[in-house]
């Protein structure tokens, strides 16, 4: 090996040791800098994301719209633009009054947040939202929707855009309860679950838990991360197993479908 | 050489940019344009080991700085088996080693068979997604390995495989414009001495 590549080696192996070597909070620091220069690309990134929406929704009508051209005038055309429009906005309107309602439903106060980007990184199951340091977004902090829990705030953004991670995540573990039942269970997402519908798996049940399929989860409020009594899920199958036993839960979330969350208070141990 | 070499650390941050515009392909197993892995792999093969080494500190460590989760938190008595995460810098290690199999077919590289290193960069990207996924394995116990998550992983490769002809007439245009020539320094040799014997 020549010298200089020698040197060059043994220089980059002390850079990674450097970086491996960096404690939780310099890391933290790290991903504060590196985001707050990202975010102009983020938000732009985003507008386009929902740009590129509008446009292929766009043609889709126009291509409903081609068809009905031959038969009908070009007044009968506009007016059914004007229809359809009304119907976009009737859906939203709906749309935004089940928000909401869900919002007037919680006994406590929750700010709404927009998911700008879905699964930004190769492994973790995460989104990112619309708030960050300045809305009064916390680490750790519970993130619901209208189904249900959804997971909770990962990292804080200083300037509008924080990263949530999901329930669908191994490691977002929650401590829930099974509804009618004693039994108690840390609940977390599965390694490597990507398409349809994913199951969380719900550990640490006693050995002989009777609950049948169709019975709710909800979080136990222990832990000091998620508040009680929100809607986790609900059983799908239970595997016994020799020590304890274990079972599979549909999340009552549908992940898939994410446009506005809530992010709930912290929670103080 | 030295205004090339800086050009490629342009390059990756202009790369580390756009990618904030890819969105990962929910119907095709969350597979996704790796961009900044591409450029880096590209780059790598045009360039010695010192200036390899650099930008894969660099991606590595922006990477990392993107992708890395936090504490998980909560209280360890109810939460008593922690999912651990993966150490933050790891990424360097992994781009330094993808970059060394890149350089490993460099003579190919630089005598104008490019696609070698085309078809090398889906084989650098595979070996890097399996070796992360592999570690996370490790890390965090029992093993996993779904047919979701080789496809993913395949269709990640494939993917951004398929770009990388763009980025290498990106770099030898840039090459060109800064008068860096890549090529391999026994060919130049030999070359100057046919030039000479046919003189």
């Amino acid at each position: 090996m020549r010298p200089l590549n020698l040197v060059a080696f043994l220089l980059f192996l002390a850079g990674a040791v450097w970086a491996l070597t960096r404690s939780e909070r310099a890391v933290r620091e790290i991903q504060t800098t590196y985001y707050q220069w990202l975010t102009p690309f983020l938000s732009a990134g985003s507008s386009m994301e929902v740009k590129a929406r509008g446009f292929v929704d766009e043609v889709h009508h126009s291509k409903e719209l081609e068809t009905k051209l031959e038969t009908m005038s070009s007044e009968f055309d506009r007016l059914r633009l004007v229809e359809a429009h009304a119907q976009d906005l009737e859906e939203e309107n709906a749309r935004l009054r089940r928000d909401l309602e869900f919002q007037k439903r919680m006994d406590f106060k929750a700010t709404a947040a927009h998911v700008i980007r879905r699964q930004p990184t190769t492994w973790w199951q995460t989104v990112d939202i619309d708030r960050g340091e300045e809305s009064g977004v916390s680490l750790h902090q519970p993130v619901v929707a209208n189904g249900g829990l959804v997971g909770k705030v990962d990292r804080v953004g200083k300037t509008g855009v924080s990263s949530v991670i999901l329930l669908t995540d191994e490691a977002c573990q929650v401590s829930v309860q099974v509804e009618g039942t004693v039994e108690k269970g840390i609940l977390s997402g599965q390694r490597g679950q990507f398409e349809g519908g994913p199951r969380l798996r719900l550990r640490f049940l006693s050995r002989n838990a009777r609950i049948s399929p169709g019975t709710r989860v909800f979080t136990t409020g222990r832990g000091g991360l998620f508040p009680a009594n929100i809607l986790v899920g609900t059983i799908e199958s239970v595997i016994p197993g020799p020590l304890d036993s274990e079972a599979l839960v549909r999340p009552s979330v549908d992940f898939t479908d994410l446009s506005t969350v809530f992010l709930l208070p912290a929670v103080t141990p | 050489m030295i205004r090339y070499s800086l050009s490629l650390f342009v390059l990756v941050l202009l790369a580390l940019a756009a990618q904030q515009f890819i969105p990962a392909l929910t119907g095709l197993y969350n597979a996704r344009l790796l961009l900044v892995t591409l450029v880096f792999l590209c780059a790598s093969v045009t360039v010695g080991p010192p200036v390899m080494l650099a930008l894969a500190f660099v991606c590595g460590f922006l990477w990392d700085a993107q992708c890395a989760l936090g504490p998980t938190g909560g209280d360890p008595e109810i939460y008593k088996y922690p999912v651990e995460s993966l150490r933050f810098g790891y990424s360097i290690l992994l781009y330094g080693v993808i970059g060394y199999l890149m350089q490993g077919i460099q003579p190919l590289f630089r005598e104008g068979k490019w696609q070698f290193s085309t078809a090398l960069v889906g084989i650098s990207i595979f070996v890097y997604l399996a070796a992360e996924y592999l570690i996370i394995n490790f890390v965090r116990g029992g093993f996993v390995f779904t047919e979701a998550t080789l496809y993913q992983i395949a269709a990640t490769s494939t993917l951004t495989m398929l770009f990388s002809p763009l980025v290498f007439w990106v770099l030898f245009s840039i090459a060109e414009r800064f008068g860096h020539e890549i090529r391999f320094e026994g060919l130049k040799k030999k070359q100057r001495a046919r030039r000479r014997s046919i003189a």
